[in-house]
């Protein structure tokens, strides 16, 4: 047994530290999905992206010949471990791109859409930011119930119908969509295929969805008569389920590595503003009732670690992590409620403060997590779904659903 | 394990640790079963000589010391596959207090008298020890050690009760941490003691427990001891607690670990069984995301021994990971015990069942070594607060 991360992890620790040193102004915090509301986010967020692109770092796990640097998967969970730590914006170029579109094309796109869509990926190029059209108004955990239909006509298909929660389309070039191809298939799942979409096709309506605060993450997608051209179908026709579940739970597991990062730095925070903060002459850390919290916060934090690791190391040895990529994202989500939970109860009356205001503590920062992480327990898999997958894949349960 | 260039990490057990694994789960199946733990609940020593013997003669007693004390020279993160395992069957009696309580820092402390005199009795498994540190209080501070040792005519004379000695009942000698010297600091002025069982000053009763292990109250009346008994140094009591504890918590988290993995894995079997509104109670959401809860805590759980036991082998500092470790696995055993019994309903709940040997053992692991309140206190002030 050895839990030691290596010289090569170690130093590229050190060099993403000077990187956010030098690149993101002090002032600068990163709230997590926020940067697709605002046209000034945006566009800070694009800048990094291509100096992301610049080091090497955007598509590091990529072949060199796509424009990565074959990266192991140690120092990806380093990457996502740290650039979450140092509030990096601009790695997922959206969150579609890098994370899933790219090595899906990887694994079952033809040559020619590799050359045409991986390098402006990998280069952090504003034709380089996607979207993913799965989610539809009757098909959230229930997947495979979507609708939205692709009608083959000569060498293109029709494409009729709606996606929501759609992140970033309000950015993207690109939709990476699932599709009905074959609404007679014996199994649901039979019927679905994956196909690129052009955002620019006419057709297309986009209405933005704001959140419970007010920021403008996802949106619903209207298709209406647009027509693909049959060479963007990823893969084979009506195969689309399979190919999107392999490289889904591939493509999850930097999930649970991500939260780690951004949860060690605001403990750290919340730590600090323990110590700062007096009352009656008495500092916060001083109190048993916040001390315990904050220990407690710090155990899952350590836990977290401990079960990215282990994804990282068992997938340098092969493994597909179905299960574990699942259970990391669940108890991510679990520590991030709790983390949003202990950071408002310290900050007490100032949680309520809006994020921008002069008024706020820590930038902010609290405030933004509580409000973020019920989505992100939805996103992605909510926690049931992934339980589901859990009990089913590794305790050997019956399907219940 | 599959050789991958640049990497040094590794999950995996050594072969030689997976030998143990399998061994120490044989053995105990056959030799330990739950029929036989409840037996040794009502016996009046707690443990069975000839299974004793017999994990001698596997050289478990002997499993980390080195050869010339009899030994097996194995690692820390050896001893810690066998705790999982002792955990994960329940093993009653005195090995976790002969061997983590004491072997270990006989090997640490000792001077080669003492290493060679009483070090190869306990691999042999002739010898039974354990540590006399807590006392009413029940915890495990500096400043609730109040025993006294007083300096009279060339020798120590000690006086004092200690509470929670675990198997002192069947002990032949006891390791003994007693104030030497006055000093307004706690951790001051702290001295161990090689202390044997039989000496007339010493009165031992047995605390009946409902968790099964003997716990005693070991009442000292002007026991003389001569200075060659001390262990270590005169007046470092504390620090070498502090050393001995570090090692037998992790062991202790390595024995709920495996208790852990144990109801997680009776539950699961049970939930795949028990047929309730025609079907098994393992196909409804609300059992399986209960199950699901109990997979998560057991993995988080072990990963936390695993790194922690992996530090001490290593030799680094590692107070923040071990109190972390323990808090977790107070914290976890806890729920995991109570999971498994609701998953198994009312059966679950009966002397016949099993499952109740743990939830009932919960208290025991969960105060020894730190209750809870204490680690976190620990890793608050490793944290910066």
């Amino acid at each position: 047994m050895d839990f030691k991360l290596g010289e090569k992890e170690d130093a590229l620790r050190e060099e993403i530290r000077r990187f956010a040193k030098a690149e993101i102004p002090p002032d600068f915090i990163y709230n997590f999905l926020d940067e697709e509301s605002r046209d000034e986010d945006w566009a800070f967020t694009m800048s990094i992206s291509k100096k992301l692109a610049q080091k090497g770092w955007l598509v590091m796990a990529w072949p060199k010949k796509y424009g990565g640097q074959e990266a192991s998967y140690l120092e990806q969970m380093v990457m996502a471990m740290e650039a979450t730590y140092w509030g990096i914006p601009g790695l997922g170029m959206g969150i579609s791109g890098t994370a899933w579109v790219g090595p899906s094309l990887m694994l079952y796109g033809s040559e020619e859409q590799r050359q045409k869509y991986l390098p402006s990926i990998a280069s952090g190029d504003p034709d380089g930011v996607w979207c993913t059209g799965y989610s539809e108004p009757n098909a959230g955990s229930d997947f495979a119930n979507i609708q939205t239909r692709a009608i083959r006509e000569g060498d293109e298909y029709v494409v009729n119908g709606q996606k929501v929660w759609t992140s970033c389309a309000h950015r993207a070039r690109w939709c990476w969509i699932a599709v009905v191809t074959d609404p007679n298939a014996a199994k649901r799942q039979h019927g679905i295929s994956l196909l690129i979409v052009d955002m620019k096709s006419p057709g297309i309506t986009i209405r933005p969805l704001l959140n419970y605060s007010g920021v403008h993450i996802f949106n619903e997608v209207f298709f209406d008569n647009v027509r693909v051209p049959t060479a963007n179908l990823v893969g084979q026709e009506n195969r689309g389920w399979y190919q999107l579940m392999q490289s889904l739970a591939y493509e999850r597991h930097s999930v649970g590595a991500q939260t780690y990062g951004a949860g060690k730095r605001m403990l750290e925070s919340l730590v600090e503003y323990a110590v700062e903060t007096k009352e009656d002459g008495v500092s916060l850390s001083q109190n048993a009732v916040i001390r315990h919290k904050l220990a407690e916060r710090a155990i899952e934090l350590e836990t977290l670690k401990m079960l990215s690791y282990e994804i990282a190391w068992k997938m340098s040895q092969g493994v597909i992590p179905i299960y574990e990529a699942s259970r990391n994202k669940a108890y991510g989500d679990c520590l991030q409620e709790r983390m949003a939970n202990t950071g408002t109860e310290i900050l007490g009356a100032y949680s309520q403060i809006d994020q921008n205001s002069r008024f706020a503590k820590l930038k902010g920062a609290i405030q933004h997590l509580y409000l973020l992480f019920p989505g992100i327990t939805i996103a992605a898999g909510t926690d049931e779904i992934e339980k589901n997958i859990i009990g089913q894949f590794k305790l050997g349960l019956p399907k219940s659903y | 394990m599959k050789e991958i260039k640049g990497i040094k990490m590794d999950f995996n057990f050594s072969e030689q640790q997976n030998m143990l694994r399998n061994e120490a789960r044989r053995f105990l199946t056959k030799e330990c079963p739950k029929t036989k733990v409840k037996e040794l609940e009502k016996d009046e020593k707690g443990y069975d000589l000839q299974m004793w013997r017999n994990m001698a003669d596997m050289g478990w007693m002997g499993l980390v010391l080195p050869e010339e004390y009899g030994g097996l020279n194995a690692d820390f993160i050896d001893l810690m596959v066998l705790m999982e395992e002792m955990g994960r069957n329940i093993l009653p009696g005195p090995f976790f207090s002969t061997v983590a309580l004491c072997a270990l820092p006989l090997l640490e402390y000792g001077n080669d008298v003492q290493k060679v005199g009483y070090l190869p009795q306990i691999a042999r498994g002739e010898k039974i020890w354990t540590v006399a540190m807590t006392e009413s209080s029940g915890n495990y501070r500096a400043s609730a050690i109040k025993a006294e040792a007083k300096l009279e005519d060339g020798e120590y004379v000690l006086n004092g009760d200690k509470f929670f000695v675990s198997y002192a009942n069947v002990a032949d000698y006891l390791l003994v941490i007693a104030r030497t010297a006055k000093s307004k600091a706690p951790k001051k002025g702290l001295t161990f003691f090689i202390v044997d069982a039989k000496n007339p000053g010493i009165h031992i009763e047995t605390i009946p427990t409902l968790t099964g292990e003997k716990q005693c109250k070991v009442s000292f009346k002007k026991v003389k001891i001569p200075r060659k008994d001390i262990l270590g140094k005169v007046g470092q009591g504390w620090e070498m607690a502090e050393h001995i504890m570090r090692k037998a918590t992790v062991l202790k988290c390595a024995e709920v670990s495996g208790a852990c993995q144990a109801i997680l894995d009776m539950a699961n079997t049970y939930a795949k069984e028990r047929i309730q509104f025609g079907k098994p109670i393992g196909s409804f959401q609300v059992i399986q995301h209960q199950l699901v809860d109990m997979l998560i805590d057991v993995e988080g759980l072990q990963y936390l021994v695993y790194q922690a036991a992996w530090l001490i082998s290593t030799g680094a500092p590692c107070d923040l990971q071990i109190a972390m470790t323990k808090a977790k696995a107070n914290e976890v055993y806890r729920r995991i015990a109570l999971s498994g019994i609701k998953i198994h309903g009312a059966i679950g709940f009966t002397m016949d069942h099993d499952i109740g040997l743990y939830y009932r053992r919960v208290l025991g692991a969960e105060s020894v070594l730190g209750d809870t309140d204490l680690h976190l206190e620990k890793v608050a002030a490793n944290i910066g607060l």
